[in-house]
């Protein structure tokens, strides 16, 4: 079990090794607050359909299990979507059409299909948790790299001081547009090849 | 036609009651989170209106329920707040103007200066459009161009001088039917309000 939770950390990471979920990746790591808002978002709509998939999973035919996972990964989407409009409006605001795209990421529909209508709801729950906290770290991995570079801030906080403010640090323009998105997550990718091939040694 | 109507029952019964589970699920979170999120739209309006209306104090709900047909004969309800300074004295009005953008819904929130003959400017209260492109329309280099135009029809064109205060709006480039949204919402909306406000004799 403790390895199907580690595959979506790092071996089958959705972003850095899956390559799934790019849309939300490139377009919401301009800053790791929201970043980490979309990974907390897609984890609960992840683990929460992965439980319901599961739990009828004996009972889906075949031709209508795509309309039924829609079914259930919209239905939690929409509930995700009135908590943030609730309880996080500043970062619905920011976020905005891509909360409800959550129900196209590939990941959740995905593993609804590799997984949680294959297997056990314990499992399913693991999956959805190592898939889930995978694609948060690398959306605030990456979101982090981009603010620091574009703000000189992570969260808001300051770590380089910016030159308008007195300090040394000119900020990067490019990397809060989505030139920079592509070179960060490229470099990225990269990296973790790397230390791939270094930990297959 | 016994036998299909059985076949499709033993086939789609767990889509059907699936629908029926997961609309119950939606309908109860969303009547115990509505509130919220109602007082949550009523502030982001109120710090809008102030952000439009600096000198502004006080709003209070001058008209309510006004009717306005778009420019598509669609009839919506508005209502209109008056912005008071801290010494009674109007500062101007404020009222939600909404219509269809290039995705979806746009609402807006428009401010009129006391006399009702310019424009303060307007604020994005509510849009879907395309990240990039039609979301352009909150940025300030847009909204500026509203701030001291004359009330009256404004003109979308697609070249100009958008640092110019008058009846024409320059469009953002690649986002056109969002930047002629904006302008037929604020047409059609300004033309009402000030009907109603000058029928109410609330003008200075």
């Amino acid at each position: 079990m403790p390895k199907v939770f580690l595959a979506g950390l790092w071996s089958e990471n959705p972003v850095f090794r899956l390559l799934l979920g790019m849309c939300p990746t490139l377009a919401v790591t301009t800053g790791a607050r929201p970043a980490l808002t979309m990974g907390v978002s897609v984890i609960f709509v992840l683990l929460c359909s992965n439980i319901m998939v599961s739990l009828m999973r004996n009972l889906l035919r075949p031709h209508l299990r795509i309309l039924m996972f829609a079914l259930t990964i919209s239905t939690f989407v929409t509930i995700v979507d009135l908590f943030l409009k609730a309880y996080q409006p500043e970062m619905s605001g920011v976020l905005g059409p891509y909360v409800p795209l959550i129900i196209v990421n590939c990941i959740i529909i995905g593993r609804a299909e590799a997984c949680a209508s294959r297997n056990s709801v314990f499992t399913s729950i693991v999956d959805a948790l190592g898939m889930g906290f995978g694609f948060t770290v690398a959306l605030v991995v990456l979101a982090s790299v981009r603010e620091i570079l574009s703000h000189g801030t992570v969260f808001g906080l300051e770590i380089l001081p910016l030159f308008k403010s007195g300090g040394w640090f000119h900020g990067w323009a490019m990397m809060a547009m989505p030139a920079g998105a592509f070179i960060t997550l490229g470099l990225l990718l990269g990296l973790v090849n790397v230390i791939s091939r270094h930990q297959e040694k | 036609m016994l036998n299909k109507i059985q076949y499709f029952f033993r086939q789609s019964w767990l889509l059907i009651v699936a629908t029926f589970f997961y609309a119950l699920l939606v309908v109860v979170v969303n009547s115990g989170l509505s509130s919220q999120i109602e007082a949550n739209r009523i502030n982001k309006l109120n710090n809008l209106m102030k952000g439009l209306i600096t000198q502004a104090e006080v709003f209070e709900k001058v008209i309510e329920e006004l009717e306005v047909t778009d420019s598509h004969g669609r009839a919506v309800e508005t209502a209109v707040f008056k912005a008071l300074d801290s010494e009674g004295k109007l500062q101007g009005f404020a009222f939600i103007a909404s219509g269809t953008g290039f995705a979806d819904k746009i609402e807006l929130v428009v401010a009129l200066d006391g006399r009702c003959e310019h424009f303060l400017g307007y604020a994005v209260l509510s849009s879907n459009e395309t990240p990039g492109f039609g979301d352009r329309i909150k940025n300030d280099y847009y909204r500026s161009q509203f701030s001291g135009a004359p009330v009256g029809i404004l003109k979308l064109v697609k070249t100009g001088g958008a640092g110019s205060v008058d009846e024409e709006i320059v469009a953002i480039s690649g986002a056109t039917v969002s930047s002629r949204s904006v302008v037929e919402i604020i047409n059609d909306f300004t033309k009402e309000v000030k009907r109603a406000i000058t029928r109410e004799g609330l003008s200075i």
